[in-house]
């Protein structure tokens, strides 16, 4: 709070008011900014400035003849009126509604194994859960579309000795519980890691009371546990939901191992991309990302707001 | 100065004395017992902890199915992949020659070990420069109070929710405009910004680095840059490792913005030649590209993985990780 711009008068007055804002301190406190300054100026230039210039552009259009006119929200009447657009926003739902709570009961699962000590090793398999997290998306979609692969894929030989017989993964009605089962395998020890943490800083003494109460296991667990770490249980929800919309890379990559499969607006981050850089529609593709951004800052505000509605539990 | 009485409960233990690295090992394991209570006093039915072990063994597998793919069949060719049982080996033991062609323009399409040097620069500037961003501006964030600072710290939190799927092709347009298209800056600059990074910094630092340490070198008449390099920055190596190894990471992992921003193969990074890779080996044949994704996939995750294992203190507490969601 140091006023550079105020009058001498007003300084003074401010001054009294508080008086632990020295001169000296505000004087340094100024060169906090200057620590700050770095990543302001790439903040501005990377994030600021592309998200005003896409923006702008999302309101014009270029046309082969009389070049780029100023068409208003027309872009967005289009993309919001168009089923192209909608169909991968509820694909990426379905995904989402699905792949999030297993992933999230799983994770809950063996954090709570590790948490109590219940299960033996624990830091070995902890240390292996994590692994996925160190593998780039392109590379894991990679390896799951060779294991997937309808012909030659060890899944779908497997898939043979129990009777199912040409059981193609990669084809429009499973590729997506193909993807499900990639993302719980990318994901899964992140998120377990953190309910790990969270847990773990549950007190001690709580459990230890409810052991003397003869409290069983599972209500120690669903009961004392599951509510204290809910506010890390609300922030993954979110955290997954947005990465749940944004879903790219491996249908993208999947497409290689059984083409046509995948459409173009599969999900709506491929829609984007297909829209702008493969047909050359950069202001449509704008728009598009405006949209999904909106979206998913829609998203977050309302999961923010409930969590705060619901007592101050963070 | 008596450092050990201004330092916070929540410091380090590396601030401390040096133990070594078995010491520290054997001091974790000690803290891993002391924190849990003994498993006897659940009043569990026998064979519980079996059976979730069982449970953690399954997923473990799962885990490694891929990993293990991967690795038996970087040593076969192209052939074998497809012909044989997965899990195994198979003769001819390809694997060193596999390695080789890494080396060489098998398709046309790039050379990996170019790639991979990309990938390697990409990281180390953009994963370093934006740790180094971070650092300053979560060590200003937590240590001064300056006009605006809580507004631009909120706005900065808010930029965590645009996603990058939104934010990729608005950086297009503006590289069409400033020519940034096909220049390795182009994917270097914006790797700098890393909102999480400043948020991790600034929860670090409020938690490590003691204000009354910062502010009696201040009065011995230490400047602040000196302040910051001498006295705050040794005590932010734990939360600066992790804020690395998640930029790093993310760098590493980047793929829509490399694809759509190069045409130059020769920039290119892994992700994107072996996307490139993996659809040119199914639409052009024959052309002994499948061993090449297979051995460029494990080259791949290695590095990252032994990177993971080497600085496993630093996110196996969770704890930084964990801040995100607090």
């Amino acid at each position: 709070m140091s006023g550079t711009a105020v009058t001498a008068p007003a300084r003074v007055a401010q001054a009294r008011a508080r008086p632990r804002h020295s001169a000296w301190v505000r004087r340094r406190d100024r060169r906090g900014l200057a620590f700050v300054m770095p990543f302001l100026v790439a903040f501005t230039l990377f994030m600021i400035v592309p998200l005003a210039y896409a923006i702008c552009e999302s309101l014009f259009n270029s046309r082969i003849i009389g070049g780029t006119v100023f068409t208003g929200l027309s872009n967005y009447t289009q993309i919001l009126s168009s089923g192209m657009f909608w169909s991968g926003v509820v694909r990426v739902i379905i995904f989402g509604a699905i792949q999030i709570p297993v992933m999230l009961i799983i994770a809950f699962f063996f954090a709570t194994a590790f948490d109590l000590g219940v299960a033996k090793y624990g830091r070995t398999f902890r240390t292996i859960f994590f692994i996925p997290f160190a593998v780039p998306v392109v590379v894991s979609a990679l390896m799951w579309g060779f294991l997937f692969e309808p012909v030659y894929g060890p899944f779908s030989h497997l898939a043979n000795l129990f009777g199912f017989h040409n059981t193609d993964f990669l084809s429009s009605s499973l590729v997506l519980p193909s993807i499900i089962v990639i993302a719980i395998w990318e994901w899964t020890g992140y998120n377990s890691l953190i309910l790990y943490t969270a847990l773990r800083s549950v007190p001690r003494e709580i459990v230890e009371a409810a052991i003397l109460d003869d409290t069983p296991l599972w209500k120690i667990i669903l009961k004392i546990k599951l509510p204290m770490v809910r506010p890390a249980i609300v922030m993954l929800i979110f955290l997954n939901t947005i990465g749940a919309l944004q879903l790219f890379v491996e249908p993208l990559i999947l497409n290689n191992y059984s083409a046509g499969v995948i459409t173009l607006n599969w999900t709506p981050v491929l829609y984007i991309f297909n829209t702008s850089i493969n047909s050359a529609q950069y202001n449509l593709g704008a728009a598009m990302a405006v949209v999904l951004g909106l979206t998913i800052v829609a998203i977050s505000v309302t999961s923010l707001l409930f969590r705060r509605d619901r007592g101050g539990m963070a | 100065m008596t450092t050990s009485t201004l330092t916070a409960p929540d410091a380090p233990a590396e601030a401390a004395a040096p133990e070594s690295r078995r010491e520290r090992r054997r001091r974790e394991r000690r803290e891993d017992l002391d924190a849990a209570i003994p498993v006897e006093l659940y009043g569990l039915k026998r064979g519980t902890v079996s059976l979730l072990t069982a449970c953690c063994v399954l997923f473990a597998i799962f885990t490694l199915v891929p990993v293990a793919w991967i690795i038996f069949n970087s040593t076969k060719t192209q052939a074998n992949i497809f012909g044989t049982f997965g899990f195994w080996f198979a003769r001819p033991f390809e694997f060193f020659h596999n390695f080789r062609m890494l080396f060489e323009n098998v398709d046309g399409d790039g050379t990996y070990i170019t790639w991979f040097g990309n990938t390697a620069l990409y990281a180390l500037l953009g994963g370093g420069g934006a740790t180094a961003l971070a650092a300053l501006a979560g060590y200003g964030f937590a240590m001064f109070r300056f006009r605006g600072s809580k507004v631009l710290f909120y706005i900065i939190i808010g930029s965590l929710l645009v996603p990058i799927g939104a934010i990729t092709l608005p950086l297009y347009l503006v590289y069409a405009k400033a020519h940034l298209i096909n220049s390795i800056w182009g994917m270097i600059l914006p790797s700098l910004v890393s909102p999480v990074g400043v948020y991790l910094m600034r929860t670090y630092i409020r938690l490590s680095v003691p204000r009354e340490l910062i502010d009696a070198a201040r009065i011995d008449g230490a400047g602040e840059t000196r302040i910051f390099f001498k006295i705050a920055l040794p005590l932010m190596v734990p939360g600066l490792m992790t804020v690395l190894l998640l930029s790093v990471v993310g760098v590493w992992n980047n793929y829509f913005l490399p694809l759509i921003i190069f045409s130059d193969n020769n920039k290119f990074p892994l992700t994107v030649g072996m996307g490139l890779w993996s659809q040119h080996a199914t639409t052009s044949g024959d052309q002994n590209l499948y061993p090449l994704i297979v051995m460029g996939g494990l080259v791949t995750i290695t590095p990252l993985i032994i990177l993971f294992l080497i600085l496993q203190r630093y996110w196996r507490s969770g704890m930084l990780l964990g801040s995100i969601a607090n």
